[in-house]
């Protein structure tokens, strides 16, 4: 996906990357990334927490005017209320 | 917490499989083009590659490797009217509510709002599963998908990987 962005920014379409994964993209380089540091596929915040989805999605596009330097990531300032390591790896190493 | 290390543990994921390491793409370089318009009057799509599928298309292959298969989802298209189906993330908050990965009614609230200028008429899931060619990637799929996000007039795009 942050190959997918370089070549949308590169034929002239700003774009932000919404990533749960911090080291998978500091290695692609999206040409913006609003990191959330939640569960994988929870990028935008927890089930019916309409404010959390709409807060997030709506810091993510505004990055799109605020960063300009290439591939800057800015972590969001919210926290998972729990610990998601053993999830994570669980799901993962299964895979 | 500390971000989870994903680097380290697809290796050794890969490692016990017996696959040969695998080669990351590591970039040092990357492109920034500035937005010409304001947010609030710019048309946005965005792309989810969490495994998600409107109700009127096939689902997708949970274990899907080199699918390059792109949906375009309707603007109106709400919350409740998709599956998801993807081995490798835990998909359980995703399926109760799509809006967690691919956020669809708060962008149209967003742009009922008036905070974003508008939502583009079509929005996409696709680059699901593992994809093991780098180069078809960015050779033949992600260009055909500037070219539909050039005809729906998207002003910005917004990317939520999974």
């Amino acid at each position: 996906m942050g190959l997918v962005a370089r070549v949308v920014e590169a034929a002239g379409i700003p774009t932000v990357l919404v990533s749960t994964g911090r080291d998978l993209t500091e290695q692609v380089l999206p040409p913006r990334t609003l990191f959330v540091n939640f569960p994988m596929g929870n990028n935008f915040g927890a089930p019916s927490d309409l404010d959390q989805q709409r807060r997030i999605l709506y810091r993510a596009l505004t990055l799109i005017e605020e960063i300009d330097r290439p591939g800057a990531i800015v972590e969001l300032d919210e926290q998972w209320p729990q610990s998601f390591t053993d999830k994570v790896e669980r799901t993962l190493l299964a895979s | 917490m500390e971000p989870v290390r994903y680097v380290d543990l697809l290796n050794q994921r890969y490692r016990q499989q017996g696959f040969p390491p695998y080669k990351w793409t590591i970039n040092t370089e990357t492109p920034l083009t500035a937005p010409s318009k304001p947010l609030a009057e710019s048309t946005v799509s965005m792309l989810t590659s969490g495994g998600v599928s409107h109700c009127s298309m096939p689902a997708w292959n949970p274990d899907a490797r080199n699918d390059f298969r792109l949906d375009g989802v309707d603007r109106d298209a709400t919350g409740d009217d998709f599956a998801v189906n993807d081995s490798y993330y835990d998909t359980e908050d995703a399926t109760n509510d799509v809006n967690c990965v691919f956020p669809v009614d708060r962008l149209r609230e967003l742009a009922l709002d008036g905070r974003v200028g508008a939502v583009a008429p079509r929005l996409w899931s696709g680059f699901m599963g593992r994809i093991y060619s780098r180069t078809r990637v960015v050779e033949e799929s992600a260009p055909a998908l500037v070219e539909e996000l050039r005809r729906d007039e998207v002003d910005l795009f917004l990317l939520a990987p999974a």
